[in-house]
């Protein structure tokens, strides 16, 4: 008899386990941070989000940057694709969404404004294709020169707004001893790309630019030519051989004084803030005369949060409910403050969880027009390859621009 | 004994050569007809035109002249060098430190390939770079940029490369020359015979057999190398350092072009194939004269 109760209760204990699982709908939620402090950033929110809604069940999977690019393109393509997912913008996002599995977001931000307008407007468009919103940005990055403060106050040198006055203060700070004014390193082709992406941004027309970058142009306005001039005239004032110095070791000559400008991200600025002791401060590329890009712009994509259409309609509701907790000025505050990346939520940011230089860095994201997606991820491989390559052998003198953009104009029919 | 005894032996081996090596190696050739990523669902058949485009590529002609100047200087050092340095070592006259020697020079074989890479590219830094410090102490102005010029860049990584493995080959002739029977010297020496006689009539033929070993592997290995400049260079500044085997990677995982990618690595397996049917034929390779 003893026996029988025993099992009645384990029975009993079991259904109800399993009627309260039913009732909770599960979200697979695929991500790239399986590296600290970032995991324990999500695994704290995911905890979190889930004591707030017992009824859904968040199931992580993660693996790190080159392994995710590949899992999740493969995923996308099947029905196994995950509920919610990370996604770079430009290029890498739109590959995603030639699946046809990811769902838009026009419908979900038209029935909630106040979740659109909480996210800093000019971080949407990356994530626009054809029209259709189809991810949500989450954290925002940007382009910049730094520049050894002390020493610019030292020369009495003012910040460049435009081009020309970019080389007269490299051409003044050479005068007063500092032989390789910026420093750089280039022996990673991106490195490149991040130059050449912001300068062709500047001086192409937009409209072309866009056009060439999404495989229907021929790469034959002369502006790009100008644009490779541009970087070879500012590779006279750079670090001295640059394709054979790495980029870290770009940013240690600025760190430790031996070069007063460097073009880093602004989230490197974490690895500044231990070890130098002048004061610095950053500005956006400056303006080209006669270029027919926005200047306002800054160069630096956001990365976001995809959902997927092929999951059921109960848990895409329960996945857009995460993303919005994930995305919220509470789960943004605790991103940046836990693991330093730079939330995109207006009032996620302040200097309870940003030191003043990265207060710096926002001000200068939020001050520019919008995000000028990075090169090397808004256009095909082959062109960006074909810019990258040809930009090494432009700074040692092998190559003319019309060299560069004869291999660049290749490359964009070869993908045709 | 039955007669498929023998068979059942080998069967292991065949299976794991023919589902790892032959397999993929024809599936290599089929793939090479065909444009796709690796993501795509479906490959676009294109018959020859990847075959095309390899005669028509620059980057492709400057990855070979890149093999060759790896292959060229690797079997001057690494067959040649290595086989002057053994007989030095085996020499009387420096049988006292040869026990040392042999061991300074193996040990760059125990590093691995990643590492060594890692290393010079440290010493070939213009800015930290032992190479350049040295250089620039001697009175030099302007000392080569060495990984970061175009002209100097596959070099860099020869020299390296030669660096790391010229131990291993001596050290193949070492072993070679000491089972070379010792009448054949004694008998030489008594003749009148010095010692580049002894080393050109006696050392050079007997280790005939492991030279062409060491060719073939050296050969071979410098038209497949990949590791030591894609580790120093990744095959730049733009494309000058390129290797067969780097731009075929190039291709297949950060362009995509798995297709154009099975083509390159076609042109490797054509390439590596002749020269060993070539030296096998010059060397008349386990035949007796």
């Amino acid at each position: 008899m003893k026996k029988f109760a025993l099992i009645l209760a384990v029975v009993m204990c079991l259904s109800v386990c399993i009627s309260a699982f039913a009732d909770q709908v599960t979200v697979r939620f695929f991500h790239r941070w399986p590296n600290e402090p970032k995991l324990s950033y999500l695994n704290g929110l995911i905890a979190e989000f889930e004591a707030e809604n017992p009824d859904i069940k968040i199931v992580t999977d993660q693996v790190l940057n080159d392994a995710y690019k590949e899992k999740i393109r493969v995923l996308v393509s099947t029905d196994d694709i995950p509920d919610v997912f990370m996604s770079w913008s430009g290029s890498f996002a739109n590959n995603l969404v030639k699946s046809g599995r990811v769902q838009t977001w026009d419908d979900l931000l038209a029935a909630d404004p106040a979740f659109r307008d909480s996210i800093v407007e000019s971080q949407w468009p990356p994530f626009q294709i054809d029209g259709k919103q189809y991810g949500v940005p989450w954290s925002m990055d940007g382009k910049a020169f730094f520049y050894n403060k002390d020493v610019f106050a030292q020369l009495n040198l003012s910040v460049p707004t435009t081009l020309d006055e970019l080389y007269a203060v490299c051409d003044a700070l050479r005068a007063a001893g500092y032989e390789e004014p910026i420093s750089a390193g280039f022996s990673a082709p991106w490195a490149v790309s991040h130059y050449l992406g912001t300068i062709c941004q500047r001086v192409v027309d937009p409209e072309t630019l866009a056009r060439d970058y999404a495989g229907q142009g021929d790469f034959t306005d002369p502006g790009y030519i100008e644009a490779l001039n541009i970087f070879k005239k500012l590779g006279e004032y750079m670090t001295k051989d640059p394709n054979s110095v790495d980029h870290e070791f770009a940013r240690n000559a600025f760190i430790f004084g031996e070069a007063p400008m460097v073009y880093l991200q602004l989230g490197e600025c974490k690895y500044l803030r231990d070890d130098v002791d002048f004061d610095y401060s950053f500005f956006n590329f400056p303006a080209v005369e006669g270029g027919k890009g926005d200047p306002g712009q800054l160069t630096g994509a956001p990365e976001g949060m995809m959902i997927s259409n092929v999951a059921s309609p109960e848990v895409q509701e329960a996945a857009v409910k995460f993303v919005k907790f994930v995305i919220s000025q509470h789960g943004g505050y605790e991103m940046t403050k836990q693991t330093g990346e730079l939330s995109c939520v207006k009032g996620a940011l302040d200097e309870t969880n940003l030191d003043a230089k990265q207060l710096e860095a926002v001000q200068l994201i939020l001050n520019s027009t919008q995000p000028a997606l990075w090169q090397d991820n808004v256009t095909d491989a082959a062109i960006a390859d074909a810019f990258m390559a040809g930009g090494q052998l432009l700074l040692t003198g092998d190559k003319t621009a019309e060299d560069v953009m004869k291999d660049v104009q290749a490359a964009a029919a070869s993908i045709q | 004994m039955s007669k498929m005894t023998p068979y059942v032996y080998v069967l292991p081996c065949m299976l794991l050569l023919g589902i790892f090596v032959y397999i993929p190696l024809v599936a290599n050739f089929y793939y090479s007809l065909f444009s796709f990523s690796a993501l795509s669902p479906m490959k676009l058949f294109v018959g020859l035109q990847n075959f095309r485009t390899l005669f028509n590529d620059s980057v492709v002609g400057t990855a070979l002249i890149n093999n060759v100047w790896y292959c060229v200087i690797s079997v001057a050092v690494q067959v040649f060098l290595a086989l002057v340095i053994a007989a030095l070592l085996e020499d009387r006259l420096l049988s006292r430190v040869s026990t040392v020697l042999r061991t300074t020079y193996f040990l760059p074989v125990l590093i691995s390939m990643t590492v060594v890479a890692l290393l010079f590219s440290f010493v070939y830094h213009p800015k930290i770079g032992l190479i350049n410090a040295a250089l620039k102490a001697f009175g030099m102005k302007n000392p080569p940029a060495w990984t970061g010029d175009p002209k100097t860049a596959i070099f860099s990584s020869i020299i390296m490369s030669q660096w790391h493995s010229t131990g291993y080959t001596t050290m193949l002739f070492i072993v070679t020359i000491q089972g070379i029977s010792a009448d054949l010297y004694e008998a030489a020496e008594i003749d009148g015979a010095g010692r580049l006689q002894r080393f050109f009539h006696i050392t050079v033929p007997q280790v005939r057999e492991m030279m062409f070993v060491t060719m073939v592997t050296t050969i071979t290995g410098a038209f497949l190398v990949f590791n030591d400049v894609y580790i120093l260079t990744q095959g730049g500044p733009g494309n000058a350092s390129t290797t067969l085997a780097v731009y075929m990677y190039r291709n297949a995982f950060n362009l995509d072009k798995m297709g154009y990618a099975s083509a390159i690595a076609v042109l490797m397996l054509i390439i590596c194939m002749a020269l060993a049917l070539i030296q096998n034929k010059a060397f008349r390779s386990g035949k007796e004269d």
